[in-house]
């Protein structure tokens, strides 16, 4: 099983085909699930205490809006840690965790950066291209060496 | 305890940069309440489209539909607090562009604010404290005339100011350093019902504003205990006698400024802050000092000189200082040096401030700082206006507070 | 500063979101409580949330798919169900994911019709979509050719 960071790292369909695939999905949800069972001081909602802008530090420099640290904060462990990435090119109504265009393209610039296989796709807008949309995941998925 | 105000937050960030908790800690401590306005995606796609401010961040595209939602009436709110990540230029615009939208096309007070992950909730108390009181106390604000015997005292971080008025007039006034806050305020105090020949306990209410406003409202048992944004724009308004229409309050204060957007009276949009020491009242303190003249004379000596002699740029008050000492020591003039230090101060303020406000004439400077006319004259012409300064412009906050207390004047 | 402990420690939550023309929402929760052996289930009004143990929720998932594989998806979910942190009671409106949610809803159609064709067909031999970083614009030669190919 490979683990492949999902981009827009919310996606459903991303997270559902990885795993369907028989992959580890890299998400939002698994860094928010480690803050929020995790002790500490409380910091509502996501458990996102001031402390993670000056983690994302090791991504952003301190000029950096703190929103985006903190985000990368979450997301940085995550793309030092994936084997391969999905990117979705033209997510542009992905909200909350992906809603910094900012953190967005930092994102998407460490995954290039990185240099681990990366399928980039457009969200389907039809029947015929959600054939290939799905074709082109399970073909890559399956070069990561997974199966149904 | 009365039904919570229901603050909208309208934001981008501050949940990931650690600071939401702060934010519903400092509405909860004046009793509002922090919600986000419920709309879905088609009203997403449809207002960004509509409002026609082309960011890419999906958060503040939810912004701009979630204000939309508000100004359109499909949302209830009692107030808007609008925030987003400090040096996010995306977001300065949208920030900017919702204020004023909300502004202009609603009766909701919005008050606006880029926070760091430094961010806490006192830094947010007192603007929280502005937008509950402007929502909740739309009444009490309506007020135009003083009446009966009432007394404000303004706490301020560098003096103490107190107000005696009776039948729509100051009979009393005090003022002196704050040293310990509560002996400070005993001393004004005592000053103004000495000048206006009343005893306290002929008093009918009293109002405190300023830092210290909680300590010396429960010392001396005041009836209204309310921040300096509110009192302040109320004396402005009251004093320079535009209580109708749109009016800007500026106050340079000793430890931080206040830029105010006025309508009838009632703050609408408002920044305080917060830049350096290097753009309030304490660094034209150390320039008279330095220049050996008391901080009365520095007004005066700054009107005899050009400022454009000398450069400065006080966005620090250490480097500040510094082209001080340096221009005197190339051989300056005084003069020149006092007006530099005025329009540095004015400048800082107009670049750091006064663009989170719509500046709307008259434009009022009030606030001790403005009976130094050198400054008020730099403001003047960074802002192509007159600017007014009424009569008992240093007392302003305990003007605004025994104005307002005597709301609280009990019948029989 | 108040001390903070977590509630759902060593739990995961999946959500489950069906677009399904044969199976309703109403009917996977059914099944989910049948099969569901003491885990915390919640209706939404996309599907259903699943909280317990990571082994036994990964077996539940397993069961539901099965109910119509190609029109029921799986993600994870950082909160339990009906977190206050996160609830649209407890907000006022809903959480930015919810957002994210509902636009990809309305992809979902396509993904499920992916699925079931790739059921009779070799994903080899489906042509690879455009990659949209190498979407090129029209360039002039092959606009000529489109003009002189048209009729006079």
């Amino acid at each position: 099983m490979a683990k492949i960071f999902i981009y827009p790292a919310t996606s459903l369909i991303l997270s559902d085909l990885v795993a369907r695939y028989g992959h580890t999905p890299l998400s939002s949800a698994i860094a928010v699930r480690e803050r929020i069972q995790t002790a500490g001081i409380e910091s509502v909602p996501l458990q996102i205490t001031p402390e993670e802008p000056k983690k994302g530090l090791r991504w952003a420099a301190v000029e950096v809006p703190s929103g985006v640290r903190g985000r990368m904060a979450l997301y940085g462990p995550m793309i030092e840690a994936c084997d391969a990435a999905i990117v979705i090119n033209d997510a542009d109504l992905a909200f909350g965790c992906m809603g910094c265009a900012r953190t967005n393209e930092l994102i998407k610039y460490l995954i290039r950066e990185k240099n681990v296989p990366r399928l980039d796709l457009n969200y389907p807008k039809n029947e015929e291209e959600g054939v290939r949309f799905v074709a082109a995941i399970k073909r890559f998925l399956a070069e990561m060496g997974g199966g149904e | 305890m009365t039904t919570p105000v229901r603050i909208a937050q309208i934001s981008c960030g501050p949940e990931y940069s650690g600071v939401q908790q702060e934010i519903n800690e400092a509405a909860r401590a004046v009793n509002g309440e922090i919600f986000f306005p419920d709309i879905a995606l088609k009203d997403i796609m449809r207002d960004f489209g509509e409002f026609g401010l082309d960011v890419r961040s999906p958060d503040l595209k939810l912004a701009i539909a979630r204000a939309k939602a508000l100004v359109d009436g499909r949302v209830d709110a009692d107030a808007v607090f609008v925030a987003t990540c400090f040096r996010c230029a995306e977001a300065a615009i949208v920030r900017n562009e919702l204020r004023r939208y909300i502004h202009t096309h609603s009766r909701l007070p919005v008050v606006s604010y880029s926070f760091t992950e430094r961010t806490t909730a006192g830094t947010l108390l007192t603007r929280m404290e502005a937008l509950t009181t402007i929502a909740r106390r739309r009444a009490l604000l309506a007020r135009e005339a003083q009446e009966g015997l009432t007394m404000g005292v303004d706490s301020g971080s560098s003096t103490t100011k107190a107000i005696v008025m009776k039948d729509n007039k100051i009979v009393g006034t005090g003022w002196q350093p704050t040293t310990e806050v509560l002996k400070s305020a005993e001393q004004v105090i005592g000053h103004a019902l000495d000048e206006a020949g009343v005893r306290r306990d002929e008093i009918e209410a009293t109002g405190t504003t300023g830092y210290g406003r909680f300590l010396v409202g429960k010392h001396i048992r005041a009836d209204l205990v309310q921040e300096e944004l509110t009192t302040n724009s109320k004396g402005a308004v009251y004093l320079a006698d535009r209580q109708h229409g749109p009016a800007t309050v500026i106050d340079i204060g000793g430890m931080d400024n206040k830029a105010i957007s006025v309508q009838d009276g009632i703050p609408g949009t408002f920044t305080m802050g917060g830049i350096c020491a290097g753009a309030s009242g304490r660094f034209l303190e150390m320039t008279a000092k330095r220049l050996g003249v008391d901080i009365t004379e520095l007004g005066p000596l700054a009107m005899r000189g050009f400022s454009a002699h000398v450069p400065m740029n006080s966005y620090c008050i250490v480097f500040g200082t510094q082209s001080l000492v340096n221009a005197l020591a190339a051989g300056s003039s005084r003069e020149d040096v006092a007006a530099a230090a005025c329009h540095s101060v004015a400048e800082q303020v107009f670049e750091q401030q006064l663009q989170e406000v719509d500046i709307k004439e008259p434009v009022i400077m009030v606030g001790g700082t403005s009976l130094i006319d050198g400054l008020v004259y730099a403001m003047g012409e960074l802002l192509q206006t007159k600017i007014m300064v009424p009569k008992y412009s240093q007392y302003i906050g305990a003007v605004g507070s025994a104005l307002l207390a005597s709301g609280f004047i009990k019948d029989g | 500063m108040t001390e903070y402990v977590p509630k759902s420690a060593g739990t995961v939550t999946k959500y489950i979101v069906v677009e399904s023309p044969s199976v309703t929402p109403a009917e996977l929760a059914i099944r989910a409580y049948e099969v569901s052996q003491g885990l915390i289930i919640k209706e939404t009004c996309f599907g259903l949330a699943i909280n317990g143990k990571e082994d036994e929720v990964n077996q539940l998932i397993t069961q539901l798919r099965t109910l119509d594989p190609d029109h029921i998806f799986i993600k994870d979910r950082g909160f339990p169900p009906g977190d206050p942190r996160r609830c649209r009671a407890n907000l006022g409106g809903a959480r930015p994911g919810f957002h994210g949610i509902e636009y990809e809803t309305t992809v979902l159609p396509y993904v499920s019709h992916g699925l079931e064709e790739l059921r009779s067909r070799d994903a080899g031999d489906i042509p690879a979509p455009q990659n949209p970083l190498e979407t090129k614009k029209l360039d002039v030669y092959t606009l000529k050719k489109l003009i002189e190919a048209q009729e006079p």
